[in-house]
């Protein structure tokens, strides 16, 4: 900036480091002491105690569930992220405002609210209870899916359901489809576009989308706390992480930062992918020009 | 007729994007589809390629109606303004690909991959990726893509555009010369009127969805049959008060009088001047440097038009007084256009 | 049925019926029958019913709590948004960029993770909490807790809203104001502020919507009493579930929604209006 006059330079200079020192105040009392204070609590009692904190019955149980929810979501979600952010970017269509703002719904209500409406579903009260009834009342199965598994797993479905695609749309959107036109008059089936044209150019999207939404669904609590009620059989990470918590006692607290110290680690490692992400596609977009 | 349109008509919701639109090709022909830009140009040559359909009205290739054949079945190749090259796929890859869906064999798709990049001149770079090309070796990519296949008819959307001019000059020479050899039927989309003299064989000038002319570039420029050729082509400038031009004062039926600056003749007051009796005064207002002409901004009383003036006469300057003859002058009344020559050019060669 | 049509033009790229059929299945099997089972319970309710719930004093007094805590949090986000977007896009210095990539760090992290965790920092035994409390400020279990929480929350909306637009906002802009003579001051006013206006806004909307809603985060640090007005709406909700008060818990469930889609809709506008203005130029 050589064109500021040396009085003019001096007084951004200061500017500059009053909010340089602004922002790194409260990035660190706001995202690092918190962070810090997690692996600090975690290891109050020792490192002994730290792994012995992990290894209960309840966090392996809750470890499993948390697993099985975690995989089934993502799988889900990303077939229909796949699915949607080709319908929305490919397709021009009267209501796709209203369908990709439908899409972002769960993004935006309270996940308490997510819990609440399987219950209202599949609950006691619920109108699909009769339907499950009848099936098991047919099959002799007892599947429940409220305060049972299913409903663990389909709450979290629910909370991560627009992660993987909200990262494919916006690339697909700067991409265009010109490609795939161009290959579809040459004679190419939908399948055959998707693979060799459309998936090059989101497969850096995708593998983020798949992080982001593994993360949200291993941490997924609001909606998870609505719907299960027994510690040990359908608690996840993040419940369990509560129960110690508000058990109370300091040993079971600092059980509790032991848990959560993993869950930090899940954290931080896709915050590191993200960024490695992001600079990828930055600087591939730097050379493009 | 290899292609050919029938009465179509295309809506974009309110917006009519075609208006009764109908001719036809020839086989063999490379054809101009010129206009401004919103005139529906694009939306013609995206119809045939199947890319959008009419609401009404036939589209006919080689004597069958195409309407529902989808656009993979018409057996045309489609250069895309952005040319549309597969990023992720190397140029060899690129031109490949609509053989390896038609599953022709490994080595044949080879030879003929190898051969159309040689054709195209792009020896060598097989192994690029499309990044790694100019401007003008992207579009020879997707003009080997295109013609991979062997299509009947070949369609390219403004292939110019994306090339800066001093490629594009080279590039649209070698496209006419590449087209001829290989004679495939094909239809070009352009806003640029030099462009579509330049390569085509006939132009099909459209405005506001219809199809105003269809000619030669020698036709279309020296006889504009309607209103709005007569005011695209060339660089006209409209009179505004022809009246002031003696030997045009008396035409009737007149809307518009449009002179091009080959119709202009400018003669300093110390020239020779021919047509002594019915030229008019003007002033010279401004002038620009064409490199191998004078341009000319001339004012004849409340008349504003471009003129030329060459090189090895002498310069004019700005403010100058010179004697103004005009040849002849486009009229329109209605749609309709006609040329007018300036009567005194015969009575006058008869007095000499 | 109008809707999801596909326009007139014909478009060769295949898959637009099996993909539109598998997105609007999944979307309805396990987004919106479920959200409309809430309503359908809520509209048994009658009228005065409903109303009688929603504005039971615990009920009001978490809803007051909620909107009052996640404003302030929302424009406390704008302020530290804004500056650390402009820090982050204007200047360079070491470590910016484990700097930009800590903001998302909310995003990441379980909320209940974060819960504990800053319910511990900031009560009287932990750090900095034992220090406030010292000077006599208690934050763990009163609403500047909820507020903190909410904040944490609520950070990546706002500077991410922002960034983007500051980054494409070019230099010359403020070099072309500056050589026509304008101060610094009057500059940013001026020049830069409208521009970022709306993308303040559209941040400090999601920020909102987020810290009215929020739940795993915030339930910890705020005490949950309904003496102190600690407790949240998402709170109350699950409260009344523990009990099966199924017409309480979906009636404030109802109100919480329609709040979170007027936000919604009203940031929607913000972006579509921005986007024209964009084009236009």
């Amino acid at each position: 900036m050589e064109i500021f006059d040396q009085k003019e330079a001096r007084s951004r200079k200061i500017t500059k480091y009053i909010l340089i020192g602004l922002s790194v105040l409260f990035i660190a009392v706001m995202l690092i002491l918190p962070l810090a204070s997690v692996i600090v609590n975690s290891l109050r009692e020792g490192v002994d105690y730290y792994f012995k904190a992990l290894s209960t019955d309840y966090v392996t149980s809750a470890l499993v569930v948390t697993f099985i929810a975690t995989v089934i979501a993502v799988a889900v979600n990303t077939v229909f992220g796949l699915v949607a952010s080709w319908v929305i970017t490919k397709f021009d269509f009267k209501g796709k405002n209203v369908l990709s703002t439908l899409i972002d719904i769960p993004f935006s209500i309270s996940p308490v609210i997510a819990g609440l409406a399987f219950i209202m579903t599949f609950g006691r009260l619920g109108w699909a209870s009769e339907i499950i009834d009848s099936i098991n009342s047919a099959l002799g199965t007892d599947i429940q899916i409220v305060f049972a598994i299913p409903g663990v797993v389909l709450a979290t479905i629910f909370v991560t359901f627009p992660f993987v695609s909200r990262e494919i749309v916006p690339v697909l959107n700067t991409v265009g489809k010109d490609e795939e036109e161009a290959a579809s008059i040459l004679g190419a089936g939908g399948f055959k576009i998707f693979r060799k044209i459309t998936f090059p150019h989101i497969k850096w999207a995708l593998v983020y989308g798949i992080i982001l939404c593994t993360a949200r669904a291993l941490g997924e609590f609001g909606a998870v706390h609505a719907l299960s009620k027994t510690r040990g059989g359908t608690f996840t990470l993040p419940l369990e992480i509560d129960a110690l918590y508000m058990s109370g006692s300091a040993d079971s607290i600092t059980a509790a930062f032991a848990v959560s110290s993993l869950l930090v680690l899940i954290a931080v490692a896709v915050l590191i992918v993200r960024n490695v992400f992001e600079f990828r596609t930055k600087s591939k977009n730097r050379k493009g020009k | 007729m290899y292609v050919e349109l029938k009465h179509i008509n295309k809506n974009y919701g309110n917006f009519q994007a075609s208006k009764d639109v109908s001719f036809g090709i020839e086989q063999g022909k490379l054809v101009a589809l010129l206009g401004p830009s919103g005139s529906g140009k694009t939306t013609i040559l995206r119809m045939i390629a199947g890319l959008e359909h009419p609401n009404s009205g036939e589209i006919l290739i080689d004597g069958k109606v195409v309407n529902d054949i989808p656009a993979t079945k018409r057996g045309i190749g489609f250069v895309f303004q952005s040319y549309a090259l597969f990023r992720y796929m190397t140029v060899f890859d690129n031109v490949a690909f609509g053989l390896e869906i038609q599953k022709v064999p490994k080595d044949e798709i080879k030879k003929r991959v190898l051969e159309l990049i040689e054709l195209v001149g792009l020896k060598g770079m097989e192994k690029r990726y499309p990044n790694q090309l100019s401007g003008g070796q992207r579009q020879r990519v997707a003009f080997a893509r295109a013609l991979a296949p062997n299509p009947s008819i070949l369609l390219l959307d403004e292939p110019f555009a994306a090339i800066d001019a001093k490629v594009r000059q080279e590039l649209r020479s070698w496209l006419k010369n590449m087209i001829e050899k290989l004679g495939v039927t094909s239809i070009f989309v352009t806003h640029d009127q030099d462009e579509a003299i330049e390569v085509a064989d006939e132009i099909i000038i459209t405005n506001k969805g219809r199809v105003e002319q269809k000619g030669t570039p020698i036709e279309v420029y020296q006889n504009p049959k309607t209103a709005f050729t007569a005011s695209f082509f060339g660089q006209p400038s409209e009179l505004v008060d022809y009246k002031q031009f003696n030997t045009f004062k008396d035409l009737k039926n007149v809307d518009k009088v449009f002179v091009r600056p080959e119709f202009v003749k400018v003669t300093k007051k110390s020239e020779q001047q021919f047509y002594k009796t019915s030229a008019v005064e003007g002033v010279i207002e401004q002038i620009f440097f064409r490199g191998n002409t004078l341009e000319l901004v001339v004012r004849v009383g409340d008349n504003v038009f471009t003129a030329r003036r060459g090189l090895d006469e002498e310069l004019v300057e700005i403010g100058e007084k010179v004697d103004i003859f005009l040849y002849r002058i486009f009229v329109t009344s209605g749609d309709e256009a006609h040329l007018v020559q300036n009567q005194s050019i015969r009575e006058e060669s008869l007095v000499i | 049925m109008a809707l999801f049509k596909r326009n007139k033009q014909v478009r060769v790229i295949p898959g637009f019926k099996l993909t539109l059929g598998i997105t609007i299945a999944l979307l309805s099997l396990l987004v919106l029958i479920p959200l409309a089972s809430v309503l359908v319970y809520s509209f048994k309710l009658s009228p005065s019913e409903f109303w009688k719930l929603i504005t039971a004093s615990n009920v009001l007094n978490a809803f007051a709590t909620s909107i009052v805590c996640a404003l302030i949090a929302a424009l406390i986000n704008s302020v530290f948004g804004l500056i650390l977007a402009w820090v982050l896009v204007k200047y360079d210095f070491p470590g910016k960029r484990i700097l930009d990539g800590l903001i998302e760090l909310p995003f990441a992290l379980p909320t209940a993770v974060a819960g504990i965790t800053l319910s511990k920092m900031y009560s009287d035994t932990g750090f900095p909490g034992s220090f406030f409390s010292s000077i006599g400020l208690d934050i763990s279990y009163t609403k500047i807790g909820i507020v903190i929480a909410l904040i944490f929350i609520g950070i990546p909306f706002t500077v991410r809203a922002v960034q983007p637009v500051l980054e494409k906002l070019d230099n010359q802009y403020e070099e072309a104001a500056y050589i026509l003579g304008s101060s610094r001051r009057r500059t940013f006013r001026k020049v830069i502020f409208p521009e970022l206006f709306p993308s303040l806004l559209t941040g400090f909307g999601l920020a909102l919507a987020r810290g009215i809603g929020e739940y795993g985060s915030v339930i910890y640090i705020s005490g949950n009493s309904a003496k102190d007005n600690t407790q949240v709406v998402s709170y109350v909700i699950m409260q009344k579930l523990e009990r099966m008060d199924y017409a309480s818990a979906t009636a404030i469930a109802l109100v919480l929604l329609i709040i979170s889609f007027v936000l919604l809709f009203v940031i929607n506008i913000i972006q579509i209006r921005r986007s024209r203005r964009i084009s236009v130029r």
